[in-house]
């Protein structure tokens, strides 16, 4: 038997635990901090998390997100994206005409893909996308992949960190938006989910279905449909 | 369907006033699901439901002018712990406040919703055209009767449940209109709030011990889970079947089983401060009682604008039946 040293937690206030409190204390604490309803903002303030069941392989799921190309597929509005100088850093446009600077970080034995990016400016990618993949029939038992995607509220959203890269004209900055992130996270994994599910079902490639070369080194190539 | 109006409510509650310290040590402090009230009412022995309906009746009779050979032609009544074993106590109400009812009808389910579950009895009889007047009564009395009891006062769920009775009186017309009232039955729920004897007896089995309501952990946090989501849906419906918006309610009563319950409703319901009335505090959980005094005990501390929209709402038990209406409250009155 494994037990804890003595003073393992000396020190350490507000933990609560059963020594402390019995069945009836923590059941008092459950019901009191269970709400029927929760303001968005106590929801999604400070973190921005989504998830979604989608019927594909996770193998599949994960080869297709660790291809940055596939954000040309499954995003709203990130476009044109084409390599830079810096190995593995991509740069294409958001909004419209914003740079948008790209980088994934992507672990097949831990199924987690990471999109780190930025806009204006590829030195410092603050916009984080946290994505982990986990096999749906350890969690659901049903097949597929369950994918959970976090953002957290770094303090760039707040204010932009690179006002003199912005563009002259008006610009929505990117942060100014957060409120929003629950709502187009969504849109943007139903599209995720769709176009995953319509591949599988037709027993067609995962994709991306890419146009031209995207040259974008080795472990991202995509798949490429002859014009 | 015809028009019915809430024309008025009124209540009695027993003059005994029970505190804390009549309860386990520690009561005041609990807080979640079982947060006790700072006081409630306990009826006495040989105070009977049938007579605390009556003291409510006359109140009512006297101030709406009700002749009650004439004007009650539908009597009903729920009772939590009913005067007999046998039948309810309708039937001597009618006797005491000299009524001559075409129909008296001792509710013995939807507990906490009792009295909307009535309104929606009564609406549909007048419908037929048989009846103009109905006086719905709801008694909480398991205060007194179950949770004072040796053996039972000491536990968690004993210093909750307070005693009093709600009446109210519905009449064919648009005086207080009636918008909307939807009640729902759960039947998957009926078999999920059960009293039991702690020697294991039925209760009408001889015995040394009380009886009490039996909560689980998993009872509770299913019945949280229901409430929760049932009271609010309903509103909404409500709202919806009336044309008109949760937020533009003036007033809602709702049965009062916690606190919690009611800050849940509230939140979601997404109602200005002020609006959601209750009287948990002084008088604990009130059962079916809980809307017709709920709604007096408002209408005593706020005045409603000519049409303001008074709305009703519950559920009871573990959830099997919930229930919430939507009322214009007295436009005709001053036009």
């Amino acid at each position: 038997m494994t037990e804890l040293s003595p003073l393992a937690l000396a020190g350490i206030p507000g933990l609560v635990r059963c020594e402390q409190f019995d069945r009836e204390a923590i059941a008092e604490l459950l019901t009191e901090m269970t709400h029927g309803a929760y303001p968005h903002q106590q929801v999604y303030g400070d973190y921005c998390t989504v998830h979604a069941h989608i019927d594909c392989p996770p193998e599949r799921v994960f080869s297709y997100l660790a291809n940055p190309y596939s954000l040309l597929e499954w995003t709203y509005s990130v476009r044109s994206l084409q390599p830079t100088p810096t190995p593995g850093l991509l740069v294409g446009v958001d909004a419209q005409d914003t740079p948008l600077y790209c980088r994934v970080e992507s672990h097949a034995d831990a199924l987690t893909v990471d999109y780190h990016c930025a806009w204006d400016q590829g030195r410092e990618l603050w916009m984080v996308y946290l994505n982990r993949l986990v096999p749906a029939e350890r969690v659901l038992q049903r097949p597929g992949t369950v994918l959970i995607w976090t953002n957290c509220r770094h303090p760039y959203y707040a204010k932009n960190p690179f006002p003199e890269l912005e563009p002259a004209r008006e610009r929505t900055w990117v942060g100014d938006l957060w409120p929003f992130f629950y709502a187009g996270h969504s849109i943007e994994l139903a599209n995720l989910k769709a176009i995953l599910e319509h591949r599988q079902r037709a027993g067609l490639p995962v994709g991306p279905q890419l146009l031209t070369p995207a040259g974008g080194g080795p472990g991202m190539p995509g798949e490429r449909v002859r014009s | 369907m015809t028009r019915v109006s809430l024309l008025g409510v009124a209540s009695q509650l027993p003059e005994r006033v029970v505190d804390n310290s009549f309860f386990a040590e520690g009561t005041a402090a609990r807080r979640g699901m079982f947060t006790a009230p700072t006081t409630r009412r306990h009826v006495q022995p040989g105070e009977t439901a049938a007579h605390m309906i009556e003291q409510a009746a006359r109140r009512l009779i006297e101030q709406q002018e009700i002749d009650p050979a004439r004007d009650i032609d539908i009597l009903c009544t729920n009772v939590a712990i009913p005067d007999q074993a046998f039948t309810g106590c309708g039937a001597e109400v009618a006797a005491r406040i000299g009524a001559r009812p075409r129909w008296v009808i001792d509710l013995h389910n939807s507990g906490c919703v009792s009295f909307l579950y009535q309104l929606d009895l009564a609406r549909t009889l007048m419908a037929s055209g048989e009846a103009r007047g109905a006086l719905l009564c709801c008694v909480q009395n398991a205060g007194g009767r179950l949770f004072s009891q040796a053996g039972v006062r000491q536990l968690t769920q004993a210093p909750i449940p307070g005693d009093g009775c709600g009446v109210g009186y519905v009449r064919v017309g648009d005086v207080s209109p009636l918008l909307s009232l939807v009640q729902h039955c759960q039947p998957e729920f009926a078999a999920d709030m059960t009293a039991i004897a702690e020697d294991g007896r039925q209760y009408w089995e001889p015995g040394p011990s009380p009886i009490r309501i039996a909560f689980s952990e998993a009872r509770v946090a299913a019945i949280i889970q229901r409430g929760n989501a049932l009271v609010p849906e309903l509103v909404r419906l409500a709202c919806e079947q009336a044309g008109v918006a949760a937020r533009d309610l003036a007033l809602l009563v709702t049965n009062q089983p916690s606190p919690i319950f009611l800050r849940n409703w509230r939140e979601a319901l997404e109602l200005a401060p002020g609006v959601h009335h209750d009287t948990f505090a002084r008088l604990g959980n009130l059962f079916g009682a809980a809307l017709p005094i709920n709604l007096e005990d408002a209408l005593a501390s706020r005045r409603l604008e000519p049409g303001a929209l008074v709305c009703m709402a519950g559920f009871s038990h573990a959830g099997d039946y919930a229930a919430a209406a939507v009322i214009r409250w007295r436009p005709s009155l001053h036009v």
